[in-house]
């Protein structure tokens, strides 16, 4: 008798570990931020180079966090369709520099801000979406991942700060600017914004 | 015994967690959806075509994408396909765009050379305690206009909690200079709620796009309560007592001080975008639009207890 209920309870335990498998969107955003507070925090890079290489760092953990491909075609909407092949490549190398010459200075410019991890929940199918605040001294900045399952790994393709979606307010910029122009004078203004930044 | 027990509740506790695994499923605000876990193992470890939008066949694991590398393959399947189930907000008329853009440039100048110095200034000099203080001190003094759009959207809870902060605050908060109410013990939180807030969860949509001198982006909607959430912030009133001069001191004051907490923030949105006129109108209108759908959300979610689609 007693054999039978370990044997139920075993049974169980599998049973209840699968939504377990669903905490990964989570787990993953959170060991890549965790990453890179440690690198932040980093006592041992001294100060004098230690932007260039702190920069170095945080763009291996970028490649690893983010699914930049994806969020290229989700800035740009239908307009991906517009782009051939050799446009998209581009696209996605320009528009990864403009992200990080915009926020990598307000990356390293972090003090102590406390991140919490809120809660994360499914979208639809393979997205799903986590949830963080950052919290400093004057105030709390909530702080969304949006994350898409490919290949087992959960990636991130959107950042929502503040209630305000990165793709989104790309996408709007990008449906203006190819409302008159056509992709190559598009992939022009952004080699020009990479060049001047 | 013991493990009898423990296998029932067991055995219960899947059975219910199966029961409503649907219904969790269609509300993604629920924090029970993320003990859901069907959905995505289906789409990312099965190549059997889930019961689901057309999305899943495009996303599906033969996505010709190499994420390491970054390149894209030509393949069709990597164009872009309208998906209906993520959230959007929508975009705004602008048929005053070359007025604007004028104003965008008058208020990104104001900032830039007036603005921002004084208020670096101001921050080297304050230390940042006491300039929270004052941004709680004059939060404080938004209860009136915040009270009125809870009542306006018969969410009596969010009155109360004003209420209770307006109290806690004002007395044992050194007359708001402190925020006692939104500590752990009391956890009465701030409501994020505002006139121009309130016609919309009545239904009024956002209107046109419009900048404001000094003020900046507003909406039609938006700029129809200005005059309603002047006459309910007390500073408003300083002329009566005071002479004409002291309000716009104040005002001002009180923008200097929000501007020394949060440097930077307008500077990185220009930085990062193409256009930031463009940029800066679709902050405001996704901002704005979720704070109408967050109150709105939560008042379909009480008089539909079956739990809420997300609206799109």
């Amino acid at each position: 008798m007693k054999r039978l209920f370990v044997g139920l309870s075993i049974l169980m335990l599998f049973l209840i570990s699968l939504p377990v498998y669903a905490g990964a969107p989570l787990d993953t955003v959170k060991a890549n931020v965790n990453k890179v507070l440690d690198i932040l925090r980093d006592p041992k890079i001294k100060a004098a180079s230690a932007k260039e290489i702190k920069k170095d760092k945080l763009r291996v953990i970028y490649v690893n966090m983010f699914d930049e491909v994806e969020l290229s075609r989700r800035s740009l909407g239908l307009n991906w369709n517009k782009l051939n092949n050799n446009q998209r490549q581009e696209f996605v190398k320009l528009f990864e520099q403009v992200l990080e010459k915009a926020y990598a200075d307000k990356i390293l410019a972090y003090t102590n801000e406390k991140i919490e991890f809120t809660k994360e929940s499914v979208i639809s199918g393979n997205l799903a979406e986590v949830r963080t605040r950052v919290i400093t001294a004057s105030k709390e900045i909530p702080i969304s991942y949006r994350v898409i399952s490919k290949d087992g790994a959960w990636k991130v393709y959107d950042v929502v700060i503040e209630n305000v979606s990165l793709v989104q307010n790309y996408r709007t910029q990008f449906n203006d600017i190819l409302a008159k122009n056509s992709p190559e004078q598009l992939l022009e203004i952004l080699r020009k914004k990479v060049k001047a930044q | 015994m013991k493990s009898f027990s423990f296998a029932v509740l067991l055995l219960a506790f899947i059975a219910v967690g199966c029961a409503h695994a649907p219904q969790v499923a269609s509300s993604p605000a629920s924090p029970a959806a993320s003990l859901q876990p069907q959905p995505i193992l289906v789409a990312s470890t099965s190549d059997e075509v889930p019961p689901k939008p057309p999305e899943a066949t495009v996303k599906s694991p033969q996505t010709p994408v190499n994420p390491e590398k970054g390149t894209v393959n030509n393949d069709a399947s990597m164009d872009y396909t309208e998906e209906g189930k993520e959230e959007q907000a929508p975009t705004i008329a602008d048929p005053i765009e070359p007025f604007n853009r004028a104003m965008f440039e008058f208020n990104d100048k104001v900032y830039f050379w007036l603005l921002k110095p004084v208020a670096q200034g101001y921050k080297a000099v304050v230390p940042e305690e006491a300039r929270v203080s004052v941004k709680n001190f004059f939060s404080n003094l938004g209860f009136p206009a915040r009270f009125v759009s809870c009542l306006l959207q018969a969410d009596i809870s969010c009155a109360a909690t004003e209420v209770g902060r307006f109290t806690v605050n004002t007395v044992w908060g050194i007359g708001g200079l402190m925020d006692p109410a939104s500590s752990k013990d009391l956890n009465l939180q701030k409501q994020d709620v505002d006139l121009g807030q309130t016609l919309g969860v009545w239904g009024v949509g956002q209107g046109f796009y419009i900048v404001w001198p000094l003020a900046g982006p507003s909406s039609a909607r938006d700029s129809i309560v200005i005059p309603g959430e002047y006459f309910l912030y007390p500073p408003s009133y300083m002329s009566e007592i005071a002479p004409w001069y002291v309000w716009p001191i104040i005002r001002s004051y009180e923008e200097v001080n929000r501007t020394s907490l949060r440097i930077g923030d307008y500077e990185a949105l220009k930085e990062a975008a193409i256009d930031p006129y463009v940029a800066l109108r679709d902050a405001y209108v996704q901002y704005r639009w979720k704070k109408v759908k967050t109150k709105r959300g939560t008042q379909m979610e009480e008089s539909a207890p079956g739990g809420v689609r997300m609206e799109r």
